[in-house]
């Protein structure tokens, strides 16, 4: 009897070597430190800087916004040729009650290791202005009633490329294409009127709160054309409360976090590009706006649901730039700050109050 | 004797079978402990049921800035779970291995800001992980390579 229950109980011990729990164990006495001191088990394998710092804005993959600005005033010159100074007549005014539009913003990760980030984005902004013309002379040459009709439009796509050199050093190579002008999708400008941006820079992530980087850029963010150095300043506070989110001249904010479901930002952005007006370009020669504005804001974003975000924008807008300028056979040139070339028409907007309200995919 | 050596014999048989017939089981290669590319923690995967989940075993700042204390899962959407420590906690869970080296079907759990994400896992090499955590679709999602560890 005594050697029937042992040779039941051989063969039922290893049944209960394959049982495993189904659960997780609700508690780990785990001796923590047997992980202190590892290494990789490839000796060739490398740490990377990461890409961010930690409460940093949530990267958006897709974006739809909708922008708005209050009323304010539009003063077009005649066309001819005219030193930035110069005090030229006002050929065409009008009272604008409505500037705004749809912005549609994707950006997609293509290659996320940690030896390499390469993301792509496209983006498409829609203004439409409502007009109330107050002065229209023999001299003026149609612009604002053109943008009262057509509006403005960018079409765009870009590429982002983060390249870890080391542990705590970076470089960030950026370019975009856009199509700018007051075409419409279903009758789009040529692609000759591609007008190109991009941007390279070195940074250092000496810990996970801060990320610095300088650069140099050629950027539209002013209208025309322009070659500035850029630099890059991301931090945050040891308490996690607040930092900043900065990439000088274009941007620089204020981020005061609430949790990490919501937080605001305070600074500004400049937005421009140069848009091609199709009714005052004559043959190859190109008739840009050189659009550029200022946004001084202050923006809340908080989750919805899940990874839906919402954002809430408000702020003043000041115009930067709105002259023109022709490009005969649609060649760029650069006037930057210091160049003395003259406009082909000098052009005025009114500061404006604007909001702006978003809805958010975003990223892991 | 004889009742002895047939005991002996019998208390070892199951063992040695088990240990023949049951070949490695390819989705253990997973288990181990891992650093994601951040280097913030390190993170031990193990095997429960027909399961992998993994846990944080090690932060690199074990500690609150603020507060000194160990730190908490405190971005945890869930008030209830915001005071369990960070270290020792899974994040990674119910992932089954599907074979061509590959595990999906589970989650990961970012404590910096409270999300869970779907998550498929993808070993490039006997020491390197893909670790895709999306949203919905494996296109809208972002890759972390993880890294194995072993002792000194």
């Amino acid at each position: 009897m005594a050697v029937r229950a042992l040779l039941l109980l051989a063969l039922l011990v290893p049944t209960g070597l394959r049982a495993q729990p189904d659960t997780i164990p609700a508690s780990d006495e785990e001796d923590y430190s047997q992980y202190d001191d590892l290494g990789f088990a490839d000796e060739k394998a490398k740490r990377f800087a990461h890409p961010k710092v930690l409460d940093l804005s949530p990267q958006r993959f897709v974006s739809v916004l909708w922008d708005a600005q209050g009323a304010y005033t539009m003063r077009s010159s005649p066309r001819g040729s005219w030193p930035e100074e110069a005090d030229a007549p006002v050929a065409e005014e009008a009272r604008a009650t409505y500037t705004g539009g749809l912005r549609v913003q994707a950006n997609i990760p293509v290659v996320s290791r940690n030896s390499i980030v390469w993301q792509m984005q496209a983006n498409y902004w829609d203004v439409r202005y409502r007009l109330s013309p107050t002065i229209s002379t023999d001299s003026s040459a149609g612009l604002l009633r053109t943008l009262g009709d057509r509006g403005l439009r960018t079409t765009g796509l870009g590429t982002t490329v983060f390249k870890p050199l080391g542990e705590t050093t970076f470089l960030i190579l950026q370019a975009s294409a856009d199509l700018s002008g007051d075409y419409f999708l279903d009758d789009p400008q040529g692609l000759e009127h591609l007008r190109y941006s991009g941007a390279l820079m070195w940074g250092r992530r000496p810990h996970d709160r801060l990320q610095w980087g300088v650069g140099l850029s050629r950027t539209y963010r002013v209208g025309a054309i322009n070659y500035i150095p850029v630099v890059m300043y991301n931090y945050t506070a040891p308490n996690r409360k607040w930092g900043t989110e900065v990439l000088l001249p274009a941007r620089a904010h204020y981020r005061r976090t609430f949790s990490p479901r919501s937080l605001l930002l305070a600074g500004y952005e400049l937005e421009g590009q140069s848009y091609r007006i199709e009714g005052l370009s004559t043959g190859a020669d190109s008739f840009e706006v050189r659009r550029g504005e200022l946004r001084l804001r202050a923006e809340y974003q908080r989750q919805i649901k899940g990874f839906v975000w919402l954002s809430v924008q408000a702020g003043y807008r000041h115009d930067w730039s709105f002259n023109a300028d022709e490009l005969p056979g649609g060649n760029e040139f650069f006037r930057g700050f210091f160049g003395d070339q003259p406009f082909a028409m000098l052009n005025d907007l009114g500061g404006a109050p604007f909001a702006q309200v978003g809805v958010h995919l975003v990223s892991p | 004797m004889r009742t002895s050596l047939l005991l002996l014999t019998l208390l070892l048989l199951p063992f040695n079978f088990l240990k023949a017939q049951a070949p490695p089981d390819p989705g253990d290669r997973l288990i181990g402990v891992w650093e994601p590319s951040h280097g913030k923690a390190r993170v031990k995967i193990e095997k429960i049921g027909t399961k992998y989940y993994g846990k944080i075993v090690w932060l690199r700042e074990p500690n609150d800035a603020t507060t000194g204390a160990p730190k908490v899962d405190k971005n945890n959407p869930d008030e209830a779970l915001r005071s369990v420590p960070l270290r020792g906690y899974r994040l990674l869970k119910d992932f089954s291995y599907t074979g061509t080296d590959e595990w999906a079907e589970g989650t990961i759990y970012d404590p910096e800001n409270g999300s869970t994400y779907s998550c498929v896992i993808t070993l490039k090499d006997a020491n390197t992980l893909d670790i895709r955590g999306y949203i919905g679709v494996k296109a809208l999602g972002r890759t972390d390579v993880w890294k194995r560890l072993q002792a000194k």
